[in-house]
């Protein structure tokens, strides 16, 4: 039962690094805290929901299309607000007010245009039958949704690190006043993070419903809570660091579920005061700039 | 002085309503270096960001090349060939090459590949350790990195926010050496100081204090002044 729960755990630990990793990329570049990020994770899983009820599209063709439209959105969405609360004495404090706000509108609205119930997606759709890894058996929706977080988060590492964009986006991370003062164009550089940030958000909603179960308009604060464990096991302000953090919760999440279920629940939160408590860098230890 | 290359007048600029600046002004020539002397809190860094865009003047014109820059934004700056250097100088989170190839973000790849190896050549201690992180580099090597990352947009002007910042006596004295042969190479510096060892580099001086520039002139006449040779000298 170990050897099952320890790789299980790393398949879902792939998809909530995918979860938490736009939440830090936002955060990382721009230091506000993006509290809206689960509700984009919701509207990302009610995309793929629809576009596979109406029109038939699997998930891993909804995928690119979700990412496509959050980017696009979010563009405009980040010069309409990001710059005025940069501009703030504590931006940090202000976004968390803020995207809380936006976070109430958002659910109330889906809550409207959905309903209260509780939706899937047939785990069918991402193949049929179990894959067997390592001797082990697994749904074959969790392996693809995993394989699908792995891609996306091997494609992060190559915009941050193959290139002059990444480059760039990293500088900004490292010293935002630097960057200002080396040229680039600070607001291009973080609405580009921004969309692609919730970008990663929708994406990862689109492999909700095979990972989670069911989608409902309500989710978003669940979401949060675990992205918000993951990118503090990794540390906060590095998107990369979102990954180890995301295999650490999925291991204890899923050694949990297997040997103590009816305390798995409580996980996100006692790894959360646990980190914050023994090592609040995170586990990769980065020092934190301030905004 | 040479042909104008930059020159600022009347600046007014501050934080808030804090008004740091007061009518500040100055001019740098065409291959000219000229020291912006001044002791802490006089306004110097404030007058450096308000040249590259950092910050907004209330009041007064920058121009470039005989251009008005004072509406355009830094990167538009940059690309108009002003390079500065702040008193970080790099990002200590990325290495030397990478803190170049910043620098060097609006050269096209091609050019940047050639320039870099110009900028290793010019800076050998770096260039074995492109690969480094640039914090983990001595306090000397880091400016060489701030510098040859200011360098790799190919300027005509270079900027520089106190160089000496953090430096030993030693380390002072090879960045004046760098500065030095970049200026004789024929680029134009602009270098905000309150070390006066610096001013061995100057072709003019500005003195900065209050917000208000005080001095302008050669280093010679600087001598001549009692007052300013008893305050920056330490002479009677």
């Amino acid at each position: 039962m170990l050897a099952y729960a320890l790789l299980a755990g790393v398949i879902f630990g792939l998809y909530f690094s995918l979860v938490g990793m736009g939440l830090n990329l936002v955060f990382g570049v721009m230091r506000i805290v993006n509290l809206a990020h689960g509700d984009v994770l919701m509207l990302g899983a009610f995309a793929a929901f629809w576009l596979f009820n109406l029109l038939g599209l699997p998930p891993l063709a909804a995928a690119p299309i979700v990412f496509v439209v959050a980017v696009a959105i979010g563009w405009p969405l980040y010069f309409l607000f990001v710059p005025r609360l940069l501009r703030a004495r504590d931006p940090e404090m202000l976004s968390i007010i803020f995207f809380f706000g936006l976070s109430q509108v958002v659910v109330a609205l889906a809550t409207i245009a959905f309903g209260t119930n509780e939706r899937s997606i047939p785990g069918r759709v991402l193949g049929s039958g179990p894959v067997h890894i390592l001797g082990q058996s697994y749904p074959a929706a969790w392996v693809v949704s995993g394989a699908v977080s792995a891609a996306a988060v091997v494609l992060v590492t190559l915009y941050l690190y193959r290139t002059r964009l990444g480059t760039t986006t990293r500088a900004v991370m490292v010293h935002r006043e630097e960057a200002l003062a080396t040229g680039i164009d600070v607001h291009r550089v973080s609405a580009i993070a921004f969309g692609v940030g919730l970008g990663l958000a929708a994406v990862a909603g689109v492999f909700a419903p095979f990972m989670m179960g069911s989608v409902r308009p309500a989710m978003g604060a669940d979401i949060n809570i675990t992205s918000f464990t993951v990118i503090v096991i990794g540390s906060l302000g590095n998107p990369l660091g979102t990954v180890l953090g995301g295999i650490v919760y999925g291991i204890a999440l899923m050694v949990m579920q297997s040997y103590f279920s009816s305390w798995a629940n409580l996980l996100p939160y006692l790894l959360l005061i646990g980190i914050l408590l023994i090592r609040p860098t995170g586990l990769l230890g980065r020092t934190l700039r301030h905004a | 002085m040479t042909t104008e290359l930059l020159r600022a007048t009347g600046l007014e600029a501050g934080y808030g309503r804090v008004q740091v600046l007061w009518g500040a002004g100055l001019a740098v020539g065409d291959g000219e270096t000229v020291v912006l002397l001044g002791p802490n809190g006089a306004g110097k860094t404030t007058l450096l960001k308000v040249l590259m865009g950092l910050l907004p003047a209330w009041r007064g014109e920058v121009r470039f090349a005989e251009r008005d820059v004072t509406p355009l934004r830094t990167d538009h700056r940059v690309r108009a060939g002003i390079a500065y250097m702040s008193e970080i100088g790099c990002f200590p989170g990325m290495t030397v090459d990478e803190n170049i190839r910043i620098g060097g973000q609006f050269v096209p790849s091609a050019r940047l590949k050639a320039r870099m190896s110009e900028l290793y050549a010019l800076f050998p201690a770096i260039a074995e350790r492109r690969d480094t992180l640039a914090g983990s580099l001595s306090g000397g090597q880091r400016k060489m990195v701030g510098i040859a990352k200011a360098l790799a947009s190919q300027p005509r002007l270079l900027i520089m926010d106190e160089p000496s910042a953090g430096l030993s006596p030693r380390l002072v004295k090879e960045v004046i050496q760098v500065l030095d042969q970049l200026g004789s190479d024929g680029l134009s510096l602009l270098i905000a100081e309150q070390n006066v060892n610096f001013l061995n580099l100057a072709d003019r001086v500005y003195t900065l204090d209050g917000g208000r520039i005080g001095f302008e002139g050669s280093v010679a006449a600087m001598h001549d002044d009692d007052a300013l040779r008893r305050a920056y000298f330490g002479l009677k």
